[in-house]
């Protein structure tokens, strides 16, 4: 294994999050199935104290979780230089097996960990822990995708072998190979531009709605997932080209890197928050009807789907610029 | 209404010190009414007051305030409650040393985060409710024992509670000034204050005011009556 402070961390806090986060779960069991709002006992009470106290710890191990995501994709970027044919983060990621795994697993759980988050601030804001089994059930489905992503990252880092001869992003995302990147890759980018494009103005214009009248909340929810996958394809399809100004690169990695001025980082976070934000959003709509919840839930639908539609149109507009500032195009 | 019902306090659980404080006390206390709570020095009835107060949560049992269950509300509700409902008076007051009477009486409605001047307006108000408006400025440390009672009373009354809980309140106080104290409890119960009294103090549960008399042993209720 390779000593570097971020692989470091970011075993120590998988192990840390992990943990917790199996504590957590197995006290949710317990909460489940013994919960009785309406019971005096020492045991119902035990578990009112139990669950404030598990979901303010996880909490913050949860906010750590999302941080994960960027710092696994910092430092597989940053120990690039030590792996012969590595040339950003794609190179350290297809060392082996476990490195495209590792990275899916970490921003589904990015979305997951954004969504128990999200519940669990509305549950607070209710005196009768009204989103209690929800939060818990989410957290159930979370559990193995935390675990599963630490055994994953743990058997990536601890397989890195630097005599290994990786690929680089150009060979990986370019037009000669078969896989599911490159099929990306070689999406036809006008087409994929109206794609982007139409979704983006449909999701934010269904925003607007939903935060003007309070209706089409699940629409909403649907379309910021959609523009989630959409915008990654985009970015592999022809944002990159435009950032990068060569027609045959499609890294949606390098773009995290120091020569394009850390562009990635700003337009995956706000892609990120935009869908937590929208998915939040417009799922937390069927628990209005929840009397503890009815005056508290729409204003923060409104704050979240405020959020989501802003971090969209600020996402289109990084991506925009240099699709019409630069001197590079893609006609002809 | 305030409707306690199967209320246990258990302290160190599970450990060799264990010790029930209060065990399966059903009380209710009508509002407007003063409730003392007469027993010994270990009977429970401070845990009582505290669990009342939403200061302390019960092991088990639940307590409803208007017919709204209390016991089981998450931290952030339950001091909204505690701060709007409830004023403390304690046996050893507990006003802050080196700031002055005003300050001490504003205290707890900073967190409400009320513009300043309507609260020192009010506070003034209470002070002068008082006969303390002369001493506003005077720390703590420099005030006589009366007066030191008084500004605690004034603090506990800066939030307009509804229920005033006191914990002992004449048990560091000559017979004059703990007549006084029994003076001030009455003219709020007049405004419609709800007062419970903890108090082992004849001068409290001897008094005409009472309208309820419970009296507690060992954790467990011995006998609730009214006075009238």
């Amino acid at each position: 294994m390779i000593l570097h402070p971020g692989i470091l961390a970011l075993l120590l806090s998988s192990l840390l999050i992990s943990g917790m986060v199996l504590y957590s779960a197995t006290c949710g069991i317990g909460i489940l199935r013994g919960w009785d709002i309406n019971s005096g006992s020492e045991r119902q009470l035990f578990l009112e104290r139990k669950t404030y106290l598990i979901s303010t710890i996880l909490g913050y191990f949860l906010a750590f979780q999302l941080i994960s995501l960027f710092l696994f994709v910092y430092t597989a970027d940053s120990i690039c230089p030590l792996f012969v044919g590595a040339m950003c983060a794609v190179g350290t990621l297809s060392l082996n097996a476990y490195g495209y795994p590792v990275l899916f697993c970490k921003t589904a759980n990015f979305i997951l960990a954004g969504l128990w988050l999200i519940l669990n601030h509305v549950d607070s804001r209710g005196y009768d822990y009204p989103l209690l089994k929800t939060k818990y059930r989410l957290l159930l489905l979370l559990a193995p995708f935390v675990l599963g992503e630490a055994v994953l990252q743990a058997f990536y880092f601890l397989s890195l072998t630097p005599n290994v001869i990786t690929s680089c992003c150009g060979s990986l995302f370019g037009a000669g190979t078969t896989s599911l990147a490159s099929e990306m890759a070689t999406l036809p980018a006008f087409p994929m531009m109206a794609v982007f494009y139409s979704v983006t103005a449909l999701t934010v214009v269904c925003g607007i709605l939903f935060y003007r009248t309070g209706k089409a909340g699940l629409l909403f929810a649907g379309l910021s997932g959609t523009t989630f996958i959409v915008a990654i394809i985009s970015v592999i399809s022809f944002i990159s080209l435009y950032f990068y100004e060569l027609p045959t690169h499609h890294c949606p990695f390098c773009i995290l890197q120091q020569g394009y001025g850390y562009v990635g980082y700003p337009l995956y976070i706000l892609l990120l928050v935009g869908t937590v934000s929208g998915l939040g959003a417009g799922l937390l709509t069927p628990f209005r009807k929840i009397p503890s919840l009815a005056a508290k839930l729409p204003p923060l639908q409104k704050n979240l789907t405020l959020s989501s539609v802003i971090s969209f149109i600020i996402f289109t507009a990084i991506s925009s610029w240099p699709i019409i500032f630069s001197s590079f195009t893609l006609e002809g | 209404m305030i409707d306690i019902r199967s209320i246990r306090k258990v302290f160190n659980q599970g450990r060799p010190n264990e010790f029930t404080a209060i065990d399966g006390v059903d009380l209710t206390v009508q509002l407007g009414d003063v409730t003392v709570l007469k027993g010994p020095s270990g009977s429970g009835k401070t845990t009582l007051l505290t669990i009342l107060g939403c200061m302390a949560r019960p092991t088990s049992g639940r307590i409803f305030l208007l017919d709204r269950e209390i016991t089981s509300l998450p931290e952030r509700f339950l001091t909204e409650i505690r701060r709007q409902t409830f004023g403390f008076i304690f046996q050893r007051l507990n006003l802050i040393k080196g700031i002055s009477a005003l300050e001490n009486v504003m205290a707890p409605a900073y967190p409400a985060g009320e513009k300043f001047s309507s609260l020192r307006k009010r506070a003034m108000e209470l002070l002068d409710m008082f006969s303390l408006t002369h001493r506003a400025a005077a720390r703590i440390e420099w005030l006589s024992g009366g007066e030191a009672q008084r500004v605690a009373i004034a603090r506990a009354l800066v939030n307009n509670p509804s229920v005033i809980i006191a914990d002992e309140p004449t048990a560091h106080l000559d017979t004059r000034l703990s007549r006084e104290f029994m003076e001030i409890m009455k003219k709020l119960k007049e405004d419609g204050k709800t007062i419970i009294i903890a108090s082992h103090d004849p001068i409290v549960f001897d008094s005409d005011l009472a309208d309820a008399i419970v009296e507690m042993r060992d954790g467990k209720l011995v006998r609730v009556g009214a006075t009238r």
